[in-house]
Parts: C-alpha cells; sequence; structure tokens
C-alpha cells in the first residue's frame, strides 16, 4: 500500500534517484506483434527492463510502435511471440492466431491512461471511479468512496465528486481518469499520449499531477510527444523506431548527445536545440 | 390441424398480379419523384427567415407526420371530392395522398443534411466571399443531398410499403389484387405469403443500396 | 356543402373509447415489442451465426414488407398455420408485436454500434469482468442513446395502429370511419380523427426532440 501517493507539493525540479537496487517490474523478451498479416511489424523482437521506481519515456516518429506496446501490456492487444514478465512472473506470452494468453491478476495491478479521455459519460466522477473496486474487488461502497475523496481532493477535484464528464473541461477529465486508474493502487502506470487531445493551458494541470506521481516514486510508462515533459519526468528516455529500440538512456543523454544517427534525426526534427 | 400447402393455383392468376404489381410500381415511383422534388422546396420554406412562409410549411409537415398514412389516404378519397367538387381518379389521386405523405419525410430528411453541414463549412465560405445564394448552391445543397440520401432512400422503400394502404380504398394494387385472389379461393396462406415475397423483393435491392451508402458515408466521417 | 363540426361533439364519448383502444393496444405492443426487439438485437449483434442470421433475415423481412400484409397474414394465415382459432385483437396484438420488434431490434443495434471501441479499452484497463462490463458500462450507454429512437418507435406505432381497423378492431380510425359512413359526414369525423392522433403524436415528438437534445449535452 502506498499511501502517500500524491501529496499537496508540486515538483519544480526534474526527479530522479538511484534505482538500480529495486527490483525488476517489467521485462520483455523478443516481443513481436504485427498487423494484418506481417504487413506492419510495430514489434521486431523487442527486449525491454524495467526496474519499480523507473519512469520510461518512450519518443519515436508516429508508427513507431509506441502506443502499441502500452497497449500490449495493458492486455488490450496481443502479441504474436516472445514473453512479458511482470513482477517476476511471466504475464503475457505470444501466441499466433490464438486469443491472448495473460495472467488477470497481474493485469489489475496495471493502470492506464488514454488520449480519448474514456470516461464513462453515463457515470458521475464517482461513479467512474468506484466500479471498479466496488463491483470487480468486492470493495463496500463506503471504502471506494473514501478513497475516491481522498484521491480527487489531492488532484483538486473535490467539488466535481458528482459531476458527470460532460460538464468537465478536457484537464479535468483526464486528471478524473488518472485517479479512476489510481484507485486500486497499481504499482505500474501506462500514460498514452495524454496530453494531446488537451488544450494547451490544460496540458500544465495534467503533466503536474504526472509529476507528483513522480515524486511518490510511481513507476510510470509514459507515451508523450511533449519532449520538454519527457525530459523532465524521465528516468530514461526509450527511442523507438521500426519497431526495434534503437537507443536508450538517462534524458540529458538521449537529449543532448544522442550516439545513434537515427535519434539524431529524430530529435532534430522534434526539438529546437539550444 | 393439416393443411396442405398449394401455391399451384396462383399461376392462373398471374396476369392479375402483374397488373397489381404494376399500379403498386406507379404508385411508388410517382410518388416518390413527387416527394424528392415538392420534399426540397418544402424544407427549403420550412427553413425561410419569413414566418409567413415558414409556418404554413411547418405545419404542413408536421401534420403529416403525426397522422396516420391510413387516415391521410382515406381523407384524400372521401373528403377532398366533396370539399373542393373535384373527380380525380384514384390512382393519381392514390399518388397525390402517398406524394404529399413522403414531402413531408422527404422535408425532414434534407432540413437534417443541411443541418449536418459543418459550420466550419459556411464560416469557410464567407470568408471566401460567397454570397448566400452561392453557398446554398455550391457548399450546403451537395452536402445535404449527400447525407440525406440514405434516409430519402429509406423513406421511398417505406413509401412503397405504405402504398398497400390504397387497397383500403379499392385502388387495384398489388396488395388489392392480392385480397381478391385470397377470397376468392380460400387460400390466403399461400397468397399472402407470395404478395408479401413480392413487396420484399421489390424493397430488398434498394435497401442493401442505402445501406451501402450509409456505410460508405459513415467510413468517410471517420478518417 | 355546408361543414358542421358540432356533430362530432355529440359523439364525442365514442371516438375517446377508439382513442381508449389505440391507447392501449400502442402501450401493449410497444413494450412488449421493445423487449423482444432487444432480445433480437442481442441474437443480431452475436457472433453466433445461428442466431445473428435468423435474426437479421426476421428484420429485414419485416421492414421490406407492407405492414398492411404482415397484419393480414397474422389474421388469416396464422389460425391456419397454428391449426387453432385465435381471438381478432390477439392477432392484432401479435403483429404489431412483430412489427415492433424488428423496428426496435435495428434501434438498439444502432445504439450498441454507436459506443466508441475507447469505452471497451477503458473497461479492459479496469480490468472490469465481462458481465460488469455490459451491465454497468455498455448497456446503460446503449439504453440511454436507445430513448429518443424509442420514443419515436413508439409514435410510429401509434399511427401505425390505425391498420388495425382493416380487420374490424374498434380502435380510433374504425369508429371514425363508421361515424363518417353512418353519418354520412366523412369531412368533419374524419377530420376531426386526424386532429386526434395528432393531438396526441404531436407533442410525443416535441418530447422525442427535447430528450434528444438532453442526451447531445450528457454525452458531447
Amino acid at each position: 500500500m502506498n499511501n502517500a501517493v500524491l501529496n499537496s507539493r508540486v515538483a519544480s525540479d526534474p526527479v530522479s534517484y538511484d534505482d538500480s537496487d529495486s527490483p525488476q517490474l517489467i521485462k520483455l523478451r523478443g516481443v513481436v506483434k504485427s498487423y494484418n498479416d506481417g504487413a506492419l511489424t510495430v514489434m521486431d523482437h523487442l527486449d525491454l527492463d524495467m526496474h519499480a521506481h523507473e519512469r520510461l519515456v518512450i519518443i519515436g516518429p508516429s508508427g513507431s510502435g509506441k502506443s502499441s506496446l502500452l497497449r500490449v501490456m495493458m492486455g488490450l492487444e496481443g502479441i504474436q511471440e516472445g514473453t512479458i514478465d511482470f513482477l517476476g512472473t511471466q504475464y503475457i506470452t505470444g501466441t499466433r492466431n490464438k486469443p491472448q494468453k495473460l495472467d488477470p491478476r497481474l493485469q489489475r495491478q496495471i493502470g492506464m491512461v488514454f488520449q480519448h479521455y474514456t470516461l464513462f459519460p453515463h457515470l458521475s466522477v464517482l461513479g467512474n471511479l468506484m466500479l471498479a473496486p466496488t463491483k470487480v474487488h468486492g470493495w463496500t461502497k463506503a471504502q471506494a468512496t473514501e478513497r475516491a475523496t481522498q484521491l480527487l481532493a489531492r488532484l483538486g477535484l473535490e467539488s466535481k465528486l458528482h459531476a458527470y464528464p460532460s460538464q468537465l473541461s478536457g484537464g479535468q477529465k483526464q486528471r478524473v481518469a488518472i485517479a479512476r486508474a489510481l484507485m486500486l493502487e497499481p504499482k505500474l502506470m501506462l500514460f498514452d499520449e495524454v496530453t494531446s487531445a488537451l488544450d494547451p493551458e490544460m496540458v500544465v494541470e495534467v503533466q503536474n499531477v504526472m509529476l507528483k506521481l513522480a515524486e511518490q516514486k510511481m513507476a510510470m510508462i509514459i507515451v508523450t510527444h511533449d519532449m520538454h515533459f519527457a525530459r523532465h519526468i524521465a528516468t530514461r528516455v526509450v527511442f523507438c523506431a521500426n519497431g526495434k529500440i534503437v537507443e536508450q538512456g538517462p534524458p540529458e543523454q538521449i537529449f543532448t548527445n544522442p550516439k545513434e544517427a537515427r535519434t539524431r534525426e529524430f530529435l532534430e526534427k522534434v526539438v529546437i536545440f539550444d | 390441424m393439416e393443411y396442405q400447402l398449394d401455391f399451384a393455383f396462383l399461376s392462373g392468376s398471374a396476369p392479375d398480379l402483374l397488373e397489381g404489381l404494376w399500379v403498386t410500381v406507379r404508385l411508388a415511383i410517382a410518388a416518390n419523384a413527387m416527394g424528392l422534388t415538392l420534399g426540397f422546396a418544402l424544407c427549403l420554406m420550412a427553413m425561410s427567415h419569413w414566418a409567413l412562409v415558414r409556418w404554413p410549411a411547418q405545419m404542413f409537415i408536421e401534420f403529416f407526420r403525426c397522422t396516420p398514412a391510413l387516415l391521410q389516404i382515406i381523407w384524400f378519397f372521401y373528403c377532398l371530392p366533396f370539399l373542393f367538387e373535384v373527380y380525380i381518379d384514384p390512382i393519381p389521386m392514390g399518388i397525390l395522398a402517398l406524394g404529399l405523405n413522403l414531402t413531408a419525410f422527404n422535408a425532414e430528411a434534407y432540413r437534417a443534411g443541411v443541418q449536418a453541414v459543418p459550420r466550419d463549412h459556411l464560416d469557410a465560405s464567407i470568408a471566401l466571399g460567397l454570397r448566400p445564394w452561392q453557398r446554398t448552391i455550391y457548399v450546403v445543397l451537395p452536402q445535404a443531398l449527400r447525407s440525406a440520401m440514405p434516409v430519402l432512400m429509406t423513406n421511398g422503400i417505406s413509401i412503397l410499403q405504405q402504398s398497400a394502404l390504397v387497397a383500403i380504398v379499392a385502388v387495384g394494387d398489388l396488395m388489392y389484387v392480392g385480397k381478391d385472389i385470397a377470397t376468392q379461393n380460400y387460400r390466403p396462406l399461400e397468397t399472402y405469403t407470395l404478395v408479401a415475397l413480392i413487396y420484399f423483393l421489390l424493397s430488398l435491392p434498394i435497401a442493401r443500396l442505402a445501406h451501402v451508402i450509409e456505410r460508405r458515408q459513415d467510413a468517410v466521417v471517420e478518417r | 356543402m355546408n361543414v358542421n363540426f358540432s356533430i362530432v361533439l355529440e359523439y364525442w364519448p365514442v371516438l375517446l373509447r377508439g382513442l381508449g383502444m389505440t391507447v392501449a393496444i400502442t402501450m401493449t405492443c410497444a413494450l412488449v415489442g421493445s423487449l423482444a426487439g432487444f432480445i433480437l438485437s442481442l441474437a443480431r449483434t452475436s457472433g453466433n451465426r445461428m442466431l445473428s442470421y435468423p435474426a437479421s433475415l426476421y428484420v429485414e423481412f419485416f421492414r421490406g414488407t407492407p405492414l398492411l400484409i404482415q397484419l393480414f397474414w397474422v389474421f388469416f394465415c396464422f389460425p391456419i398455420v397454428l391449426g387453432l382459432s385465435v381471438a381478432p385483437i390477439v392477432s392484432v396484438c401479435i403483429a404489431l408485436i412483430l412489427y415492433m420488434a424488428a423496428i426496435t431490434c435495428e434501434t438498439f443495434r444502432g445504439a450498441l454500434k454507436s459506443i466508441s471501441s475507447d469505452q471497451y479499452d477503458a473497461c479492459t484497463a479496469l480490468g472490469l469482468s465481462a458481465g460488469v462490463r455490459v451491465t454497468y458500462v455498455i448497456f446503460p450507454q446503449a439504453l440511454l442513446r436507445a430513448i429518443p429512437p424509442l420514443l419515436s418507435n413508439v409514435i410510429s406505432l401509434f399511427k401505425e395502429s390505425a391498420l388495425i381497423s382493416s380487420v374490424g378492431i374498434a380502435d380510433l380510425m374504425f369508429v371514425g370511419q363508421n361515424l363518417s359512413n353512418s353519418t354520412a359526414r366523412p369531412i368533419e369525423f374524419l377530420t376531426a380523427v386526424a386532429l386526434i392522433y395528432f393531438v396526441v403524436a404531436f407533442p410525443l415528438t416535441r418530447l422525442v426532440g427535447w430528450v434528444e437534445r438532453r442526451m447531445l449535452r450528457r454525452f458531447s
């Protein structure tokens, strides 16, 4: 239980700490994923390791399989080959032409936030937060309400408890979506371009929430096009292209001194160097 | 109870059925011609800025949409000749009743199409300096027609089916001929099944086409 | 000729009784038909071809043939096929229910289709089981979205129910026609009957529009 998640202080400096001896969280080995019978390969024998308390930011050109990686880890899409371990246990194994095999007990410990809010429009904010805990995990209504109220208060949304999604701004919706994913105290949070659909003035309020989570050492994998934010929040940046990891390392190294030509080429297109 | 199905007797009635079918087809085509043209005119009237034009048009639409088609047909056949002291042949009268009914429904379909034209497109055409009538003709009309097409086709099919109602006022359409044959031969099961099949086969290709157009439009909107 | 509507007032109770019959049959058939339509839509959208194919055929057939012939078919042919006598009122109710089920099936199918795949993704991400997903996320949204078209279906049924007069059920249409024949005053009575249908149906169409706008606001 990590009840200290989300204290009220906003991080102003890049947060980082040594995580070399924290336990292994995720291990991908030889993961292959393709669409249309192999016509489009988005993950090509991918290997990736991640420790608890790490924050990976995945960057790369569009179509490089960044979102697919998150969707696979969440169990939304299957893989054809390879294995994914989570918390030291086998979580997903690749299957060809067969329904996805994954361990649902492990799936429950991962939370995900999407680009398009995906709040349930017919349920209030509280209803959205309480649905999974009460209907799937047997929490009582009182327990769920208490946790939801706590979470929303920390996100500055206590007044929106009974509001419906359509009455919220984009930034508020996305913060509610984050709160909803946090209800079950996941060990890993996945963020799939969560600020891409937002108006600029709302981006920061969502990013601040993510930085608060970072301070609380929440393990995260983030896909974003915002290189400034990537540099700020990442403990490690992973550059993907054509379904492969081209280069990875601490943000300072990737953004100021990339080793691979393809990384440099990509960054020159999306970042203005001093 | 054992009932022996016998479709053979129907072959003797084939000429009658064909004649009835021809009346039905004529009713449906003429009513659609009326509905498609007058419906658009009525739609423009119902969206007019002048209340004197808009009000009667809206009344017309609402009245035809909110009363049973059967009642409209019976009203036309029994009341129109008295009220205006005119005599109209049964088939033209049937076309008039069905056509005006369809006019009201199609006017609504056109209106929904006009309203579905994105606001941005109007802004853009104003920014490009198009005059109001140019906006209507070059920007609004093509898009409205496009998005109204599936509904217009569905309405067209339902008027084909509603045309069966003229049988109740003794117009010799497919339904009327079928009723006649069923009563004369005491074989309602075979006759009504065959008549239902004919109606079904008439509307099936149009329904399929409307479905295809709708799906294509959905695909365009998504990407 | 002179038109005198005061005669309609004399027969007011008879017309009201006819309206009562029309409303009672509409409500009964709308309720049962909607339920049947919902079950049918589940069959039609299910992955099982043994279920979806017959359901599709049913819907296509009932939407592709005139209600009048469906009514005649049930009225005259059901007793032959089943080999037992069926009361007229039961016959017409069966016909209207079968028709309502077909159009309502399409309404529910449209509502189910309009729920975006994002909603399904969110359910998976939250670890919701299939049962919870359908009961608490998909079904409530589909039902809410289906309310305006469902109401429209009921209005259609209200109007289409006038056809049952052709097999001798004493509904509003039947009573109106009878009165217009027996008093030889078609203009007064048929117009009055039209107005009664209008007075019931028109506010309902406004209600549909109002509900629809509210839904749009809620789901925008």
